[in-house]
């Protein structure tokens, strides 16, 4: 290890206390913080970072990151089912003083319901054709993907430039999850 | 020279008149990392704040006008209408609140507070006030009320005056952006119902629908030509109970066309609770018929 690299070292590894009422949940969590080069602490010793398995105990004053909790206003908010390397990058970046987020947790607004007029809706198929769209697919491996021709997926592509008024297959994208994202409703 | 008054010094006097006056209005919401949003002290010592930004949370702490702090319980929030209410542990002195009628181009005066006891102001013009309208979480809006004005995150919540100092409402965020505010009205229904139960009951499926094009070839078996596409069910809900799949379409529930969002939204009031429901959808090129039975909405 170099000189720069070892100075460095003792510096990313923080100290972290892991809260879980459910011990094997306590013992994973541990894990996944000790493999990620950090020291698990006791839940009373000082730490940089204290790691919430759900709701966070009343009165913790550190920073907290919380997986799944309802308080969504700590400084990390994790979903219950975060990966290893989710939960080392909110670790780091919280001890670092940032603020992490789910994506779209706080984007939107109070909206209305709306809706889109009955020659816009799209298909099931077109919507099926969009997914692939978005992940960047050409035609022709879209139509390997839906078992469908060539012809067809043309067919679908134009269809949904016209519905959502787009000119390029990334506008056709943007415009579809600008729509799903306003349209959707919760019953 | 003449005695005529300046008119500009006037007017400015009389809106900084006002700002001041509405500090009275508000509180501070204190939330974590010295931000704050701004709660409206509403009639019987209720503060009403925006619910979306609200976080979920029992308990707040409060700066009073004048700059005292005290604690505050959440006693009720409901999502669909973004109306959120607290009781302060102290009284705090209730302004007196009479309604105003928004009115296309009119002034609107926006305070918020700024979180040592005193208020911040904003002015700007009703951008448009239009008819009643039903919010994505399905809750009924008096008016439409757009603001053209800017806002900031810690201001949002507080009151809305119109030129002769009554309540437009309660400012806060639609979409992208934009600035709107909850009516009075709306506001003087809800809190109420929220202020007796903690919540506004609503029906619940389980599930997030998108509105889709029914697909040519079965057309003519459902007899209409959209529907709303299930894009999620939650897990152990009423829906996923009843086997609802992600990828159905509904086409109707108890006879109402899925066509019309509107009306299925009136079809989810307090009273379908526990009500079954007929769902006809569309499952892999079939027709065919699902009953459910309507649960209760619980806090997002």
């Amino acid at each position: 290890m170099s000189e720069a690299a070892s100075r460095l070292a003792p510096a990313e590894r923080l100290r972290v206390a892991v809260h879980a009422v459910d011990p094997r949940r306590r013992t994973a969590l541990g894990k996944i913080i000790a493999e990620a080069g950090h020291v698990v602490v006791g839940v009373n010793d000082a730490a940089e970072v204290v790691l919430v398995d759900g709701d966070t105990p009343p009165g913790e004053r550190r920073p907290v990151v919380t997986l799944g909790g309802a308080d969504d206003d700590l400084p990390g908010v994790l979903s219950g089912n975060a990966d290893a390397s989710q939960i080392d990058a909110a670790i780091r970046a919280v001890a670092a003083g940032l603020v992490v987020r789910l994506p779209g947790t706080r984007e939107g607004g109070f909206g209305a319901m709306r809706e889109t007029l009955g020659h816009a809706l799209l298909t099931p198929r077109e919507l099926d054709v969009l997914a692939a769209l978005a992940e960047g697919l050409t035609n022709k491996a879209i139509a390997r993907r839906l078992d469908i021709s060539l012809h067809t997926v043309k067919f679908h592509v134009e269809s949904l430039f016209r519905k959502l008024g787009a000119r390029t297959r990334t506008e056709a994208v943007a415009k579809a999850s600008e729509r799903r994202r306003d349209e959707t409703i919760t019953l | 020279m003449t005695d005529q008054p300046d008119l500009l010094a006037q007017f400015s006097n009389a809106l900084a008149t006002r700002a001041e006056a509405a500090e009275s209005a508000v509180v501070a919401i204190r939330l974590a990392h010295e931000r704050h949003i701004t709660g409206m002290l509403w009639h019987s010592g209720i503060v009403v704040a925006s619910e979306q930004s609200l976080p979920r949370k029992d308990e707040f702490e409060l700066v009073a006008p004048g700059g005292a702090v005290l604690s505050a319980k959440i006693a009720g929030r409901d999502p669909s209408t973004n109306i959120a209410i607290l009781r302060p542990d102290a009284p705090i002195a209730s302004p007196s609140i009479v309604a105003g009628a928004a009115r296309t181009g009119a002034i609107a005066l926006t305070i918020g507070a700024d979180g040592t006891g005193g208020a911040s102001a904003r002015l700007g013009l009703v951008n448009l006030a239009g008819p009643e309208w039903h919010s994505s979480r399905g809750g009924l809006i008096d008016r439409r009320i757009l603001l053209d004005v800017r806002l900031a995150r810690r201001e949002e919540g507080g009151p809305v005056f119109d030129a002769s100092g009554s309540y437009l409402g309660m400012s806060t965020f639609g979409p992208r952006g934009q600035v709107i505010a909850i009516p009075t009205a709306t506001i003087e229904r809800i809190v109420p119902q929220l202020a007796k139960d903690g919540r506004i009951a609503r029906g619940w499926l389980g599930v997030a629908l998108q509105a889709v094009a029914v697909p040519d070839a079965l057309r003519e078996t459902a007899d209409q030509s959209g529907g709303l596409m299930v894009m999620s069910v939650v897990e152990n809900g009423p829906a996923a109970q009843a086997g609802i799949l992600a990828g159905d379409i509904i086409l109707s529930i108890d006879g109402t066309s899925a066509h019309r969002l509107r009306k299925i939204a009136r079809h989810f009031g307090a009273d379908s609770i526990g009500r079954r429901a007929d769902l006809r959808l569309i499952r892999s090129g079939a027709v065919m018929t699902v009953q459910t039975t309507i649960a209760e909405r619980h806090a997002a």
